[in-house]
């Protein structure tokens, strides 16, 4: 041998560290290692210090397994020895990889051909292992697989060769072909349908291997060696290897005997089965065909680990698709049929049996065009397809049982060279999609039409809603024309009588004139209750909360009866619980309107017998009592039917009660109203000929608070009555007049102005000690004069409002612009007297006129909850919410408007401002306060600084820091009630 | 039923004014309400899925920072354009008015003491076409 050779081959031996060879040179026959490459070293678990010691020592475990023996064998003969495959452990990357590698192990010569060593060389064979292995395995698994199905199978090789085939195969043919040998198939004969015998080399899988047709749902005989005959089905897929060339076939076999026997027996029955059967054993072939593909392509993938596996790839991914198209045929619900050039049905689906009732044996082979409605327009069809290659959404009617609609949809198919097999037609079923369409158009029109009444509608309503308004606007504007027009006449009529009644008069004149004054009353009497009633509509309807004495009050209001009952010769029984406190909260005016309604009725309404009112508390907690009052009569009753209606407006228990004791129907209306409208409930209990029982029950809140003692029966001194002196101003001659004789008759001086300018005048040029105001006059009314004696004058003069219509919009008309008081028309005279005199000894006025602003403005309210009680339906939690959300917005606001307007920052003033506005009229804050806020505004937003500006940001905060304390009260109160 | 509630955003940095809005709606049954003081928040509750927002034009007056009510109506249609938008102010002015519609507001109402009642009725007139629109949609689906 070469030296330099040798030592080269040794050096690039030991140099390569290549893991995938080992090398080891060991030196004599105690094995001393020359040289190891770290592979062989990791194998062995040892590092390079191991070099120069015995391998034998190194090792010892080799002397067990025999190795010594061989490697000095080889070291005496010099015979290599192999070992193939050995296992390894090698630690790779860090990690401990079983490793499989060849073993040879060779002698080393010296220079004179003497052995003076071994060498060890290995070559890694892992991967060939590995994949021989699994190789093996899928082989065995495929085979066992193969050879344990029910079906028959084989494969050829591209030459036709037999390589493969199942038992169930041999046992179709009846006899086993010599694998590698025979051709093309392992059938001992093969004949056509109609008997005709096909040559071997003309068979099914010769056919596609040769010339790569296949014919699908083809059938032919087999016979066996012993000449029984079967009936098979073949279905042929060809292999292709990894470069795309046709690298075999596998035939898989169906035996359609059984079939093909009962189908001639049982001919109805058959359908059935036949189409179960031969899906199973399309699912069985599709099965089988799916594991040969499998195993197929394990091959290939076997194959492409030495060379390409990304083609193998592309070639399944074809294969699988082509095993899906037929489920997916059978499963379309759309009927599909596939043709042949000639125009004859070749396969079809379960929809096209389903849709044309005709089972799928007696379809093939037919004519297409037969199953449609128009034939002639079914073959132009089928001729667009093959003109044209396709054809779609060409409308068609089958010809079954209802005449379907459909629309046609179709592509040619071709073989893999490209010839023209046949074609494939979709029909798509529109019956249910014309319905819909139908449907469609249908709805549209409904929707349309819909619309359109919608429309109208909505515009009938919205005039209506504006009718209504209209409606209500005009009844309440009418009746409080028709409150002014009708009391102002009545003052006079009824105030006149009263000065006239106090005059030197005969007998018959005093008896005319308590007739005129009675029928006075009455008639004013009855406008309150009308104009009661449309306060209560117009939810304008507001209760006091004053303290004052019930059995008091309820004494007194009796007292007023006591005449007529004992006329009438009636008894007058009273009971009053004297556990009800003395003093409570309440409005003692309703509660007197309630009981003088329900006690004149009882009198008006009983002969003989009784009238008794009874007082009694139900319920007393910390906060309140509860109170039931009962006014019970011996009269004539009323009738059950007649009991629900009762309380209604303008009802009476009969049509002829009127007629017969007189009444609008009104007061049992108003009642119900009153009481209700203060959470109380009414009830009533009536027999006819026995009399009636009714009853309302009201809470008092309790209060510690002292009755008002009325000012109205102060005395003064003849002195200071000289002194009085009283502007009236008023348009009205009349009025003039009564006003007139009043205050003379009272011992004032007196003054007449006409109306609000002559007033203005008559102040610059006189003094006087108070102002009684008409509100309504021409030129100047009572409110313009006010504003400008309070503002331009800066006169302190009271100023008592003399109003006919007292509604709450006016009320708080009259303390915004600086009234001090009112009077309702008609005149009260001692009332008129009583104020004053109240106003004018007040010594308020002595004061300097800051204290008596404050007075002043303290005596009025800010705010009034009538809004937010009909906005929340007097719901006392949340109006409870709304003042709170207003205490907590408003007072930071107020602030801000007072810092902006000191810093000049006029954006800051008008948005503050701004964001106090809208709750103005929520809280019932008069729209003259939210007028001055809105000036202010206008003010700010020319960012000038204007002298009206100050006095409006202090009055507005001294107006909004008493809204704010009398809300604290009001939600105080409201937390009470809810309790 | 819970398909025929009506979620509806009420957004105003008028505490009172919302809280009266509130409390009237609260008593129709059909509204689902959720309230939010400033135009940001109602933004962030989007995903809640209003069907309608009633949204004050002036978000801004006291925190000038604060988004504006366009602002706010614009983000709200760059949302969901189908979510229906009633503006709400206390200005009585038509170009505000003219303004809102051009961002999209299906509404304009004056703050006053009838502004329910329009509420309400624009309210009502827009789920009687919604509901038309639906039966429309129903049919449409059905092809």
């Amino acid at each position: 041998m070469d030296l330099k050779k040798l030592k080269r081959d040794n050096a690039v031996l030991m140099a390569s560290d290549n893991q995938e060879v080992m090398m080891a040179i060991l030196k004599g026959e105690d094995m001393v290692i020359q040289n190891a490459n770290s592979t062989i070293l990791e194998s062995w678990g040892k590092g390079k210090d191991v070099i120069g010691k015995s391998l034998f020592v190194v090792l010892p475990e080799i002397l067990e397994q025999g190795i010594h023996t061989i490697l000095l064998n080889v070291f005496k003969t010099g015979i290599p020895f192999h070992a193939y495959e050995m296992p390894v452990n090698v630690i790779r990357h860090g990690v401990l990889e079983p490793s499989f590698y060849t073993f040879v192990y060779q002698a080393q010569r010296n220079l004179q051909n003497e052995i003076n060593g071994v060498a060890i060389i290995a070559n890694e064979v892992t991967q060939e292992v590995l994949f021989r292995d699994k190789l093996a395995h899928n082989e065995l698994r495929y085979e066992n697989l193969i050879q344990s199905l029910p079906t028959a199978v084989y494969t050829c090789d591209a030459e036709g060769y037999i390589q493969l085939f199942n038992k169930a195969a041999a046992k179709l043919w009846g006899r086993e072909p010599v694998i590698g040998k025979e051709r093309w198939t392992g059938s001992w004969k093969l004949f056509s349908l109609d008997g005709a015998p096909i040559a071997l080399d003309s068979s099914p899988m010769a056919m596609a291997l040769k010339e790569g047709r296949i014919v699908p749902e083809m059938e032919i005989i087999s016979e066996k060696p012993d000449g029984t005959k079967c009936f098979i089905r073949p279905h042929l897929q060809l292999i292709f290897n990894e470069k795309g060339e046709k690298a075999g076939a596998v035939n898989t076999l169906i035996d359609v005997t059984s079939i093909r026997k009962s189908q001639k027996e049982l001919k109805i029955k058959e359908e059935h089965f036949y189409k179960k059967i031969q899906e199973d054993q399309v699912k069985h072939a599709h099965e089988l065909e799916n594991k040969i593909l499998r195993r197929t392509r394990e091959i290939n993938v076997a194959n492409a680990i030495l060379e390409d596996k990304n083609l193998e790839l592309e070639i399944a991914k074809g294969k699988l698709f082509s095993e899906y198209a037929r489920s997916l045929i059978e499963a379309s619900l759309d009927p599909l049929v596939t043709i042949s050039v000639e125009g004859k049905i070749t396969d079809l689906n379960q929809a096209m049996e389903n849709i044309t009732g005709k089972t799928r044996a007696h379809l093939i082979g037919t004519d297409f065009f037969e199953y449609f409605t128009d034939p002639e327009k079914a073959r132009a069809v089928y001729q667009l397809v093959f003109d044209k290659g396709f054809v779609t959404d060409f409308p068609l009617t089958i010809r079954d049982h209802k005449a379907t609609d459909v629309l046609f949809n179709g592509s040619l198919y071709k073989d893999e060279l490209g010839n023209v097999l046949g074609a494939v037609v979709v029909a798509r079923d529109i019956t249910e999609q014309k319905l819909i369409e139908k449907e469609l158009i249908e709805a549209k029109v409904f929707a349309e039409l819909a619309t359109l009444i919608a429309e109208e509608a909505k515009a009938k309503a919205e005039s209506a809603a504006l009718t209504a308004e209209v409606a209500v606007k005009s009844k309440q504007q009418f009746l409080s024309n028709m409150s002014h027009e009708i009391r102002t006449p009545m003052n006079a009529i009824i105030g006149f009588t009263k000065v006239m009644l106090k005059t030197d008069l005969s007998a018959k004149q005093m008896e005319y004139l308590s007739a005129i004054k009675l029928s006075g009353d009455a008639l004013i009497v009855l406008i309150n209750d009308i104009l009661d009633l449309a306060k209560v509509d117009a939810g304008k309807m507001t209760f006091e909360n004053t303290p004052f004495k019930l059995s008091l009050s309820i004494g007194a209001m009796l007292h007023l009866f006591e005449t007529k009952i004992q006329e009438k010769n009636l008894a007058l029984v009273k009971a009053y619980d004297e556990r009800i406190p003395e003093v409570l909260l309440g409005d003692p005016v309703r509660l007197h309107q309630i009981i003088l309604n329900l006690v004149s009725n009882s009198v008006k309404f009983t002969a003989d017998g009784q009238i008794s009112v009874s007082v009694k508390m139900i319920n007393e907690t910390a906060h309140d009592v509860t109170v039931e009052f009962a006014i019970s009569d011996t009269g004539i009753g009323i009738e059950a039917d007649k009991l629900e209606t009762i309380f209604e407006n303008f009802q009476q228990a009969t049509a002829t009660t009127s007629k017969q004791y007189g009444g609008t129907g009104l007061g049992l209306a108003i009642v119900k109203q009153l009481v209700e409208q203060q959470g109380g409930s009414v009830s009533l209990v009536s027999k006819v000929g026995e009399g009636s029982t009714f009853s309302f029950i009201l809470t008092f809140q309790k209060t510690t608070q002292e009755v008002d003692t009325e000012p109205e029966y102060q005395e003064l001194d003849r002195n200071e009555i000289q002194t009085i002196k009283v502007l009236v101003v008023e348009d009205m001659p009349l009025n003039q007049l009564l006003m007139k004789t009043l205050l003379d008759d009272f011992g004032f001086e007196r003054d007449i102005a006409s109306n609000g300018k002559i007033a203005i005048e008559k102040l610059k040029s006189n003094s006087y000690d108070i102002i009684l105001m008409d509100l309504h006059m021409p030129e100047m009314n009572g409110f313009e004069a006010t504003e400008y004696i309070r503002k331009t004058m800066d006169l302190k003069i009271p100023i008592v409002a003399l109003t006919a219509d007292v509604t709450t919009v006016d009320l708080a008309k009259c303390r915004a612009v600086g009234m001090n008081d009112f009077l309702a028309k008609p005149v009260d005279e001692r009332s008129l007297y009583g104020k004053i005199v109240g106003l004018v000894k007040k010594p308020v006025f002595d004061h300097e006129a800051h204290t008596m602003e404050n007075e002043a403005l303290k005596r009025l309210k800010y705010t009034n909850m009538n809004y937010l009680a009909e906005r929340t339906k007097s719901n006392p939690a949340l109006m409870m919410d709304m003042i709170e959300a207003f205490l907590e917005q408003t007072p930071p606001l107020v602030k801000a408007m007072k810092k902006s307007f000191q810093d000049k920052d006029w954006d800051g003033l008008y948005a503050a401002v701004h964001k106090m506005i809208p709750s103005f009229s929520i809280m019932g804050i008069s729209a003259d306060f939210e007028m001055m806020a809105k000036k202010i505004q206008e003010y700010a937003h020319t960012k000038q600084e204007a002298h009206q500006i100050p006095p409006m940001v202090l009055h507005l905060e001294k107006v909004l820091t008493h809204a704010f304390e009398e809300l604290e009260d009001e939600f105080r109160a409201l937390k009470n009630k809810k309790i | 039923m819970i398909d025929n509630q009506i979620k509806l955003f009420l957004v105003d940095d008028d505490a009172v004014f919302l809280k009266l809005l509130q409390i009237q709606f609260l008593e129709h049954a059909d509204f689902v309400i959720e309230t939010y003081p400033t135009g940001e928040l109602c933004i962030e509750n989007l995903m809640h899925a209003p069907d309608v927002i009633i949204l004050d034009y002036h978000l801004d007056g006291i925190d000038k920072n604060a988004m504006n009510g366009i602002e706010t109506l614009d983000k709200i249609k760059a949302f969901n354009a189908d979510i229906i938008v009633v503006m709400l102010s206390s200005q009585d002015k038509i170009e505000v008015a003219i303004n809102c519609m051009h961002h999209q507001a299906f509404d304009y109402v004056v703050k006053s003491e009838t502004a329910f009642l329009k509420l309400q009725k624009i309210i009502t007139n827009i789920f009687k076409y919604k509901k038309l629109e639906k039966t429309l949609r129903w049919y449409m689906e059905r092809v």
